[in-house]
């Protein structure tokens, strides 16, 4: 446990002793103390408007802090062989890849509590009650952290930080949209082969859609974290599936960096 | 039993070059050596001779190909053989952000070293090292000395038996020179085994007690820097007080032999052992009523035996 707390605690001081990182908080930071000048030129939709801003602002912004603070997290570590002084040292290479996840994900979860938190005073200074659902959302904002940051490890792993940047944005997109893409497959394929072909290969991207319900429709009724937001069982399924995804994608990560000469 | 700090067994190493890898390049081709408990192990051999590459292998950053590579009865492919083994890579790259101290303590929680222990051994090795007054300063803005300072101390922060160093005193002025070789007397003064590369071959002259020489990825000379340096091809020198001498002084057959100057109260001689005798010359010289004043024997320099090996090299590849 040393060597995992080790690098995952150096990793986050590295992150936080990034000007661009600082930058980004910030601006995300201000961004969501602007979000009640929309609600207050909404027609009596201010608490949703209120609760749809700042919960897709954490989301959108959990997910960039994400993708720019994970992508060049193990490619920069060979390219700089910093990574010599730390697996020349009785150290897994599963442990390096544990440790490194750990650290950006308390990076990321570090930035995105401190919007929560600016968020819900924002919400109770316009007279907005918080809500349970809130939390709910923001879990779930967490549960979709850890898959984004683990599939951006997968790439880090061997490829270069543009390269990992862009294919993880993609994965981001493909899971979102997973319902729809579907929807889409289903139409055009005909033949039961070639739509389970499709399913089982869309099964492979991260379902991001179960971590931002808001606005869609589950199980046959439209979630509105204003109104009726997701059970606690749906969040400890979604919760359950994030955990067992990123364990098998971080497994994929290990073995690659394994398996590499760090020459 | 006790084990060896290392032991290699026929090992090699290629790489892929080129498009999609197809060109293959073998820095190590089949080499065998040992380190024993105690002795400072140098592994020399020009850029390219394979000494970085073997190093990586040791430590576990690149695998064998082919071949075996114990520490301390360890394979080296098992992460916990690295529990004994302190390393400093060539021209090592920091986490520049990291203070000294933050540094160290992140290295010393990898080992799982308790905090106060880290704290301790921090300022102990600190200070040791010479950057006691830069131990808070962000190591972005260390020099090319404070930073090779910074990696030996990591590489000494779990109080290691067995120390690889690769280039250890590459980039430094004298006085930091002196100051790592110093170092490395001392850690073997304190039972610590030191394996390190260099192509500085005075270095390795000074503190070494075995030396590898390789080429090519090859190894050229391998034993105790002693007897590589005494055998064969010595050249001797006498001095002698006496009434000056003069070449055709000497019987006929030893004339081609020796070369003969004059010093400011006597003679000197210079010859090689492979061909003349040293005793015979003596006898004739006290014969001659000279007083010996001094007999050195100038052994083979290390310069001379890498010399030798690398043009050897370079003849066969040519």
């Amino acid at each position: 446990m040393g060597a995992i707390l080790s690098i995952s605690i150096n990793t986050f001081r590295e992150a936080i002793r990034n000007k661009i990182f600082y930058a980004l908080a910030f601006f995300a930071l201000l961004i969501i103390v602007t979000g009640h000048f929309f609600a207050d030129i909404s027609l009596h939709n201010e608490k949703r408007v209120l609760w749809d801003i700042g919960s897709g602002l954490i989301s959108f912004f959990a997910l960039a802090l994400s993708i720019f603070t994970s992508a060049s997290i193990i490619h920069k570590e060979i390219d700089k062989k910093t990574i010599y002084l730390v697996l020349s040292k009785p150290v897994e290479r599963w442990k390096f890849i544990a440790g490194k996840t750990l650290g950006l994900l308390a990076t990321v979860y570090s930035v995105i509590t401190a919007m929560l938190l600016i968020f819900i005073v924002e919400m109770l200074l316009t007279g907005v009650s918080p809500g349970v659902n809130i939390f709910k959302a923001f879990i779930l904002i967490m549960g979709e952290v850890l898959l984004v940051v683990s599939v951006s490890i997968l790439f880090s792993s061997f490829s270069s930080p543009f390269i990992t940047g862009m294919m993880t944005i993609g994965a981001v997109f493909i899971g979102r949209m997973l319902p729809d893409l579907k929807q889409i497959l289903f139409m055009k394929y005909e033949h039961d082969f070639w739509r389970n072909l499709a399913e089982s290969l869309l099964q492979v991207f991260p379902q991001l859609y179960l971590f931002i319900p808001n606005g869609h429709d589950f199980n046959g009724y439209h979630v509105s974290i204003t109104t009726d937001f997701v059970t606690w069982g749906f969040i400890g399924w979604s919760m359950v599936y994030t955990l067992t995804y990123s364990c098998v994608i971080l497994a994929i990560a290990s073995l690659i960096l394994s398996k590499r000469d760090l020459t | 039993m006790a084990h060896l700090p290392l032991e290699i067994i026929n090992l090699e190493k290629s790489f892929g070059t080129g498009f999609l890898n197809l060109k293959k390049v073998k820095p190590v081709k089949g080499i065998s050596f040992e380190v024993k408990e105690g002795e400072i192990f140098g592994l020399l051999g020009p850029n390219g001779a394979g000494k970085t590459t073997t190093l990586k292998m040791i430590t576990g950053l690149i695998f064998p190909d082919a071949g075996t590579i114990s520490i301390f009865g360890k394979s080296s492919l098992s992460a916990s053989s690295r529990k004994r083994i302190g390393f400093l890579p060539e021209n090592p790259w920091f986490y520049e952000y990291l203070t000294a101290r933050e540094f160290l303590k992140m290295t010393g929680g990898i080992f799982s070293i308790p905090s106060s222990e880290i704290r301790q051994r921090t300022d102990s090795l600190l200070e040791r090292l010479g950057i006691a007054h830069a131990a808070d300063t962000q190591m972005r803005k260390f020099s090319k000395g404070m930073l090779q300072r910074a990696g030996l101390a990591q590489a000494i922060i779990n109080n290691p038996d067995f120390i690889i160093l690769d280039e250890p005193l590459s980039g430094l002025d004298p006085i930091g020179r002196k100051d790592v070789r110093q170092l490395i007397i001392d850690l073997k003064k304190e039972g610590k085994t030191i394996l390190f590369s260099s192509h500085i071959l005075s270095d390795v002259e000074d503190v070494c007690d075995s030396v590898v020489i390789l080429n090519s990825g090859l190894i050229k000379q391998k034993g105790r820097l002693s007897d590589l340096t005494a055998t064969s091809a010595g050249t001797v020198e006498i001095q002698t007080q006496g009434p000056e001498m003069k070449l055709s002084d000497f019987p006929e057959k030893l004339r081609d032999s020796i070369q003969i100057e004059s010093i400011s109260r006597g003679t000197r001689l210079i010859f090689t052992e492979e061909n003349a005798n040293k005793n015979e010359i003596l006898s004739f010289l006290i014969d001659a009523g000279q007083n010996i004043d001094k007999v050195f024997k100038h052994n083979r320099s290390l310069e001379d035996i890498f010399m030798e090996n690398s043009s050897e090299s370079k003849q066969q590849e040519n």
